[in-house]
């Protein structure tokens, strides 16, 4: 005769067990769970997960600036190093530098580059990325489950941020092109003028130091491209001086932790047609943006 | 431990006063003179409900002294302290009240075990948030050695399930819209208004039914049975009858150490003094909830319910059970079911209000012509499931009345059946959680 307890532990199991393998179906269907509250975010980890990617060598951090700039294909030809584009919608630079300290841990890169615009200097960070950061590498790399239970989405949710999430496309190492034709063109961005500098810049920069001395000490090295903005962009004297402005401070920041700070900020070389939007490029224009940067890397990076 | 989760500091506040009522409780059982017995009462009466003032009422005193003086041009230069409240002072207060009460009045003895009085106080299922248990159904249980129990503990189960599925399925999904509604009524039409209203209802009493719900089911896990506090409220026929359903544990303890004493006092001045009686009562009722006038008045009008109950002489008389125990209920109990719920819903506007201007704001913009158009309604599948879950909890409550609680359905005898109840319960909290948990309403109180 088995004890009460006994039987009563195992009636428990009964209901425990069916639930877990609802949630096992759930991820081998595609219903992954909400990590942040980036979709893009969530499911390019989980790829990275699915390809069992160990080790980065050249590692590239940012937000949709690096990862629509940088054509993945042309890096990887021209450096013979495991590469993965880790760019990701809306990122801060805070955001980045919270990040790269999981990222630097779990795949140890010899090199980071941030392709960056100002629209990386204008937001508070993204608290939902700690769930993220402060999971176990091992859980991350080998039980991605745990991440329904660790901060819990209801199935509802999971279910509708599958069927309404913008299309997401990126390469096998983490990068994406914007194909657009002139008839794709939204006209209210393509001289939108965003509000720069927000409350939230100076954050930002602080940030990108910290970032830069972290990597310093980490002994990586740090490249920052300041990446092509539309010439229409700097029509008056003023957001001519605010983007100059902007780019010595960037500029000092990298080179005073002995990063390597490279400016694309070319309006005669990134003329309106290799953009989607002031700060976008399409994808001729990612790679001209692309062989350019390789072209001064080779200098860098052996 | 788990009190101390929270905030460690209030450890010693939670220590202390168990201590001093366990000396106080022995003190009190042996002292010779009535004199004595009542100095110790009044010594641990002014601790519990001192440090209560203090921690709950003395921000809301000073600054509502400092108001009322600024009307008559006196200024007072009085600061207020940044006093964060420990969790469930209220409750642990109540408890260690009716201890010191009970062994007074020989109906107890006092617990001569530390361990034991310690862990009535701090009983962790029911600390935070009540129920608050009477000492002499607790403590006996601390004494006994526990085995375990199949069928409480499995019962404790189904009660815990329940209690996550009106937390997590109702009242999160309710607060996602009443912060909506409430937060921005000024822009609203009436029949949102009346909406939040419904809403805010079905919140506070799945939050707190839920809560009462797992902490019971914790307690028969453990093998404890702690009193129940809901009992189908909204099926209530008159007020009285609310009130005998709806917190059941807090409105017995007052109708015991305030109601009952307090009428005995009165008992000269016949209706007006039970008039007066209920009055303080429910007004106590309201400010326990917390230092804000909008409690005052919810408890206060609730009281003022009460008048046309003892006027007629019917405020004692218990009100037979809707439908008795069959199916057939009348047409007069159904208006007297849905009139009771209207009281008590539009009193919940002032008890969810901010402040009573902003509640009588709400009641302004209520009662307007746009109450005949169709309510906002940004969430629709949220607000679907909110309601189907609401009509599928009343209808089991109605099914199932006079049951300790709904899922108590071992008259099913197939146990296939009973377990696809539990698992199509146990799928609608995994698939319909709110996006953001709120905490339990209690835990303020």
């Amino acid at each position: 005769m088995k004890s009460p307890f006994k039987i009563f532990f195992s009636k428990l199991l009964l209901f425990i067990i069916p639930v877990l393998i609802l949630f096992e179906v759930l991820f081998r269907l595609g219903f992954y769970p909400i990590i942040t509250n980036s979709t893009l975010f969530d499911t390019k980890m989980l790829a990275i997960q699915r390809q069992h990617i160990k080790k980065i060598d050249l590692l590239s951090i940012g937000s949709s600036i690096t990862l629509y700039d940088l054509n993945s294909d042309i890096i990887v030809k021209n450096f013979n190093k495991p590469y993965y584009n880790l760019g990701s919608w809306g990122l801060q630079i805070t955001d980045m530098r919270a990040l790269l300290q999981s990222f630097v841990k779990e795949y140890h890169p010899k090199y980071v580059i941030l392709c960056s615009s100002f629209t990386d200097f204008i937001s508070p960070s993204n608290d939902t990325y700690a769930n993220y950061i402060n999971t176990d590498f091992w859980v991350k790399n080998n039980f991605p489950e745990a991440f329904y239970f660790k901060d819990y989405h209801s199935i509802h949710q999971i279910v509708r941020r599958k069927y309404k999430a913008y299309p997401l496309n990126f390469d096998k190492w983490g990068g994406a092109a914007l194909k657009f034709t002139l008839k794709d063109i939204v006209w209210n961005k393509w001289n939108e003028h965003g509000i720069f500098p927000t409350k939230y810049s100076n954050c930002n920069y602080s940030d990108l130091d910290s970032l830069s001395t972290f990597l310093h000490q980490q002994h990586i090295k740090f490249i920052f491209i300041q990446a092509p903005i539309k010439k229409s962009y700097a029509n008056t004297v003023l957001s001519k001086q605010i983007i100059q402005s902007h780019f010595d401070k960037c500029r000092s920041i990298t080179e005073s932790h002995g990063g390597t700070y490279l400016s694309y900020y070319k309006t005669d070389v990134f003329t309106d047609n290799y953009f989607i939007d002031q700060y976008h490029l399409q994808g001729t224009g990612a790679e001209v943006l692309t062989r350019l940067v390789v072209e001064d890397l080779k200098k860098i990076i052996f | 431990m788990f009190y101390g989760w929270w905030d460690w500091r209030f450890l010693f506040l939670l220590a202390g006063s168990s201590l001093l009522n366990y000396y106080l409780g022995i003190l009190i059982a042996g002292a010779k003179s009535e004199k004595r017995r009542n100095f110790l009462i009044w010594t641990g009466l002014l601790q519990g409900l001192g440090s209560l003032l203090f921690f709950k009422y003395f921000n809301f005193f000073i600054a509502s002294l400092t108001a009322a003086l600024l009307k008559f041009n006196i200024r007072l230069d009085v600061y207020t302290l940044n006093i964060i409240l420990p969790l469930g002072i209220s409750f642990y207060t109540f408890k260690t009240i009716s201890y010191l009460l009970d062994i007074k009045k020989g109906k107890i003895e006092p617990s001569r075990d530390w361990v034991v009085f310690f862990g009535y106080v701090a009983f962790f299922p029911t600390v935070t948030s009540g129920p608050i248990d009477r000492p002499g159904a607790l403590i006996p249980q601390l004494k006994k050695q526990r085995v375990f129990n199949y069928s409480q503990a499995s019962d404790g189960m189904r009660q815990i399930l329940l209690g996550l599925f009106k937390k997590i399925v109702i009242a999160d999904n309710c607060a996602a819209f009443t912060t909506e509604i409430f937060s921005n009524y000024k822009t609203l039409p009436a029949s949102s208004l009346l909406f939040g209203a419904f809403l805010f209802t079905m919140q506070i009493y799945t939050d707190f039914s839920g809560y009462s719900d797992i902490a019971i089911g914790i307690s028969n896990l453990l093998g404890f049975k702690v009193t129940r506090n809901f009992d189908s409220p909204f099926f209530a026929q008159n007020i009285a009858d609310f009130w005998r359903r709806w917190h059941i544990t807090l409105t017995t303890w007052l109708t015991d150490y305030v109601f009952t004493p307090l009428s005995i006092y009165f008992r000269n001045y016949g209706k007006m003094g039970t008039i007066l009686a209920i009055l303080i009562n429910f007004t106590l009722i309201g400010i326990w909830h917390g230092a804000n006038f909008t409690f005052l008045l919810f408890g206060f009008l609730h009281g003022c319910y009460y008048i046309p109950l003892i006027l007629r002489g019917t405020f004692g008389k218990k009100k037979k059970v809707i439908a008795g125990t069959g199916s057939k209920f009348s047409i007069g109990e159904i208006i007297n079911v849905i009139l009771t719920f209207l009281l008590v819903m539009f009193t919940f506007v002032i008890f969810r209000a901010d402040t009573l201007t902003q509640a009588f704001d709400y009641y302004r913009r209520l009662f307007s012509v746009t109450i005949f158009t169709m309510p906002v309604i940004t969430e629709t599948v949220n607000t679907a499931v909110v309601l189907l879950a609401v009509i599928l909890l009343f209808w089991a409550e109605w099914q199932q009345r006079g049951k300790q609680h709904i899922l108590q359905i071992d008259f099913i005898k197939a146990f296939p059946v009973r377990a696809l109840i539990y698992f199509g319960l146990i799928l609608l909290i995994l698939s319909f959680s709110a996006t953001k948990n709120a905490d339990f309403i209690y835990f303020k109180f």
